[in-house]
């Protein structure tokens, strides 16, 4: 990624450092212990559940019942490769990868420039829409979409369904279909925050030179979110790989066999099939390290560092009439990935069976109330799912802007390293890494008689939550880290200020946005977080995706959905508490009119940035 | 106070609330069956003694995580369907066998008897069986199909379960060979299921969901789901096959390592009494509507139990287990 890739002089001082009085212990900790610490945190929470996992591709008796062996054997990868479907479900991942990594990058990336550059109406209020998106989680909208187009689904009771469509869904198209409408707003997410650091001196300069705005973005602003959008395609690919939530619906009923139902399916017995779902896990991983390492050899140049003290926000283009043509569009993205999914659950929640279709002697309101009532089970698992969410939240955003700092002073080889192991670790389906973390904390020797995290307890499942979210976390904090111009903390470093005092009060305020994105994102995606929930569910009681699934499973898909709809309720609450009171405080208005140097604004904008 | 004193704070903090103590209840019960939750708070209720419930998900993902767990199971008591997985977890030592007293203080019906296994793997609490679901909406009164056989003429609408993932779903397809032959059943499959995104499905709910959306005219479905769906109101019923059925005892098994064999005496001793088996049937839901095989112990109102059986022979299905499942897995699942 060359957004991560930067060098030159500044570095060079800031790497040399300085040894005064200031810098004390801390600082020569950072500086040797830095490297040592970042790998020793991915080695822990990511690298040994994994290396557990993948090494019984060529073990397969480690881990066996009956007399475990450490013998060395290829019979599991032969096996792999010989059996006809696994060939299949590699070429599915591939195709389905690109084509969503396609799709959605060019979607998401279209809605970030019409939402942050363009003056829509009620540009606000659609600019929460990935949000809310992002809130839902893939099973759920898997589900919607099920419920939704099956031939005797809600459109099809409706009579909005043709036939051939609906038949045409389950397959191919339909999957690219409900991945790009999944999936856009990470790519919404990655592109805009790009697009929101560009700040519009060189776009200002280039129209001061007499460019036209087509121009300015195949010249300028292109080649400078060329790395934001090679990330996102990036990112969609390994999401993509290794999403399970669509995998074992639409695919599933489409027969359009994927990876990573390919490693459940072999995971889901007694005993289990582990070389089997070592040896796919295995492909599954170097199908993702292949792309990242083919970006990196494809691409090496310096990064821009553009957000200095000095940026102007961005100047909005005045659309004219096209302007409600643009908001039509968002609109109907909106109705698509949003709406209507929601409706159907919300439906499925009020209704007493499916069968019977959306008819008034149907609905009841039982299940939403079992929800909502204290002291359920289904309230329980909301509680404390919530709380596991929030301090995953906590610590996976905390350790990721540590981390950041450590790698932004670093060599850029541990930096590549590092992002690679990031990259990869989204690609591994929660399901490699619950197993991996049993195999670690209840089976390896040493591991399985610590007392904290231990196995069973929802300390291990916070952890577990923490690896699944750090790699995120690392990417959104890292980008923002990237983009900040090493001469504000230079300056406060020559002024002797420790680094503890240069993150907390330079680089923290600077890229505050950046972390609560961080913070917000893994909070939310752990309330819904599925496999490790699974894997790792505490004796205590089960956090609330376990318990959806479970209703599911056990074909209660009303009261399931109920609790769907209040968590997304809950969870969306508790990030707009925390997200509002933020960008109010945080963010410079923005005006359609001349920035005006000297309004109160602008000063303010100058102050905050 | 300075920030780094805050940051300090909030994040000791956080690490204190992460090592809030591990549970250190009496029993912990792994499951994968709607009425545990009730069965445990009434077992609570009456003796005082605590239970915590681990419920992963499906019957697969409970397996797969005992799997993970190998030789140092985190559980006291394990219930689930399908006899043959608990033998296979007792042969691996993961259960111990269960005591012989525990049986004796049982009164089991015949069925309930036939079902007790040799080598004390498990206690069987209740049991199901397989029928054919059919979707009245779909399927005229006069179309109904009577055997397994009869399923040939919905070819490419038929839902079933995978035996890779359901352990109900393979003691279904060793008795189908079992009663119409290796070969001819295995031709018999082969014209039936011709739909592969309907026959690999992964759970009883899919293929209900496959029956009552219409995408399938007949699903092969455990029978408890059925009759659940039943009572719910939706448009389907079960038809027994005149080949016979082949039971799906429920049982519970005892963990190797437990270290509270008291309470799982006293645990198993409440699930066969009255009030046990009552809290069994206390809800709406797949497992509720079993087969009870305790003497005295009535079905859920609605369920069928006059039921032709035919013995499954466990050696047979074992011994090919693996062969059959892959092969079911190559010609209908991928």
């Amino acid at each position: 990624m060359t957004i991560l890739q930067h060098s030159g002089a500044a570095a060079f001082a800031r790497g040399a450092g300085i040894g005064k009085r200031s810098q004390s212990r801390l600082s020569a900790l950072a500086r040797h212990g830095g490297p040592f610490a970042v790998y020793a945190v991915f080695a822990l929470l990511i690298g040994l559940p994994l290396a557990l996992v993948l090494v019984q591709a060529v073990m397969p008796g480690l881990f066996a019942a009956r007399d475990a062996s450490n013998d060395l054997s290829l019979e599991p990868l032969a096996r792999v490769f010989n059996a006809p479907y696994v060939a299949g479900s590699v070429l599915h991942s591939l195709e389905l990868g690109m084509l969503v990594a396609c799709t959605t990058t060019a979607l998401g990336g279209a809605f970030a420039v019409l939402v942050q550059r363009c003056d829509i109406p009620g540009r606000a209020a659609i600019s929460m829409v990935p949000w809310l998106v992002f809130l839902t989680p893939s099973y759920l909208k898997a589900l919607a979409w099920v419920l939704l187009m099956s031939s005797g689904g809600y459109l099809a009771q409706f009579g909005l369904l043709p036939l051939s469509l609906g038949s045409a869904f389950f397959g191919l198209g339909g999957l690219v279909f409900v991945h790009t409408l999944s999936l856009f707003p990470l790519a919404a997410f990655i592109i805009g925050s790009a697009l929101a650091g560009l700040g519009s001196e060189l776009e200002d300069a280039a129209r001061l030179s007499g460019a036209a705005p087509f121009r300015i973005w195949l010249r300028i602003n292109g080649p400078l979110l060329a790395p934001a959008i090679a990330l996102s395609f990036i990112a969609t690919f390994a999401e993509v790989l290794s999403d399970f939530g669509l995998a074992s619906t639409i695919a599933r009923m489409s027969n359009f066999g994927v990876l990573t139902y390919g490693i459940y399916a072999a995971a889901s017995d007694y005993p289990v099939d582990f070389p089997a779902a070592g040896a796919q896990a295995l492909v599954l991983l170097s199908l993702v390290l292949l792309v990242v390492v083919a970006d990196r050899l494809l691409r090496r140049r310096a990064d821009p560092r553009l957000i200095s003290g000095r940026a102007r926000p961005a100047r909005l283009y005045r659309l004219g009439k096209w302007r409600w043509l643009a908001m039509a569009a968002a609109l109907t993205l909106t109705f698509l990935a949003l709406a209507l999914p929601i409706a159907a659950i919300a439906a499925r929640a009020l209704t007493q069976t499916l069968g019977n279709g959306l008819v008034w002697s149907n609905f009841t309101a039982a299940n939403v109330v079992a929800a909502l009532s204290l002291n359920t089970a289904a309230n329980d698992g909301l509680l404390r799912s919530l709380f596991y969410a929030g301090l995953t939240a906590l610590i996976a955003s905390s350790l990721a802007l540590l981390l950041s700092t450590q790698l932004d002073r670093a060599g850029a080889a541990l930096r590549s390293a590092v992002v690679g192991l990031s990259l990869g670790s989204v690609a591994i389906p929660g399901i490699v890494l619950g197993f991996g973390y049993i195999l670690v904390w209840n089976r390896l020797p040493g591991f399985r008689d610590w007392p904290f995290p231990h196995y069973g307890d929802g300390s291990l499942l916070v952890m577990g939550y923490v690896a699944a979210a750090l790699p995120y976390c690392l990417v959104v904090i890292l980008s923002a880290i990237g983009q900040l111009a090493p001469g504000l903390t230079d300056a406060a470093r020559l002024h002797g200020v420790g680094p503890t005092r240069r993150l907390l009060a330079i680089t923290l305020p600077l890229i505050l946005l950046s972390v609560v994105t961080a913070f917000l994102l893994t909070f939310i995606r752990t309330v819904f977080e599925l496999p490790i929930s699974q894997m790792l569910i505490p004796q205590s009681g089960p956090p609330a995706p376990t318990l959806i699934l479970k209703l599911f499973s056990h074909d209660r898909d009303g009261l399931a959905s109920a609790i769907a709809l209040v968590a997304m309720a809950a969870a969306g609450i508790g990030a707009a508490l925390v997200w509002y009171p933020l960008q109010r405080f945080m963010r410079p208005r923005r005006s359609v009119a001349r920035v005006d140097a000297g309004s109160p604004q602008f000063v303010k904008a100058e102050i905050l940035s | 106070m300075s920030v780094r004193t805050t940051f300090c704070l909030a994040m000791g903090l956080s690490t204190l609330a992460m090592a809030a103590p591990a549970s250190a209840s009496d029993l912990v019960l792994y499951d994968a069956l709607d009425f545990a939750g009730p069965v445990a708070k009434a077992f609570q209720a009456k003796t005082g003694l605590t239970v915590d419930i681990v419920e992963p998900g499906s019957t697969g993902e409970t397996l797969g995580k005992i799997a993970a767990e190998g030789s140092n199971p985190q559980f006291d008591i394990v219930w689930l369907d399908g006899s043959a997985v608990l033998e296979r977890m007792a042969a691996d030592h993961v259960l111990q066998a269960v005591p012989a007293a525990a049986y004796d203080k049982v009164s089991f019906t015949d069925l309930g008897k036939s079902l007790i296994p040799q080598s004390h793997a498990f206690l069987p609490t209740g049991t199901s069986t397989t029928a054919i679901e059919v979707n009245t909406k779909k399927v005229a009164a006069d179309k109904m199909p009577k055997s397994w056989a009869d399923l040939q003429s919905f070819a490419g609408k038929v839902a079933a379960k995978d035996p890779n993932l359901s352990g109900p779903a393979y003691q279904w397809l060793a008795g189908f060979f079992q009663t119409n032959g290796l070969d001819a059943g295995k031709a018999l499959l082969a014209r039936t299921l011709t739909n592969k995104s309907l026959s690999g499905l992964s759970s009883g709910g899919k293929v209900n969901k496959a029956v009552l959306t219409g995408d399938a005219s007949v699903g092969i479905n455990q029978d408890s789901a059925i009759f659940s769906k039943i009572a719910a109101g939706e448009p389907v019923v079960a038809v027994y096959p005149s080949e016979g059925s082949v039971s799906l005892p429920q049982g519970l098994g005892i963990s190797a390592k437990t270290q509270h064999m008291d309470a799982a005496e006293k645990f198993i001793a409440f699930v066969t009494s009255a009030e046990g088996q009552a809290a069994m049937q206390n809800g709406d839901d797949t497992d509720f509507f079993y087969i009870p095989i305790i003497k005295g112990i009535d079905a859920k109102p609605g369920r069928e139990t006059n039921i032709t059986y035919t013995h499954l022979d466990d050696a047979v299905a074992s011994a090919h287990e693996t062969e059959w499942k892959q092969w079911y897995k190559t010609n209908f699942v991928q």
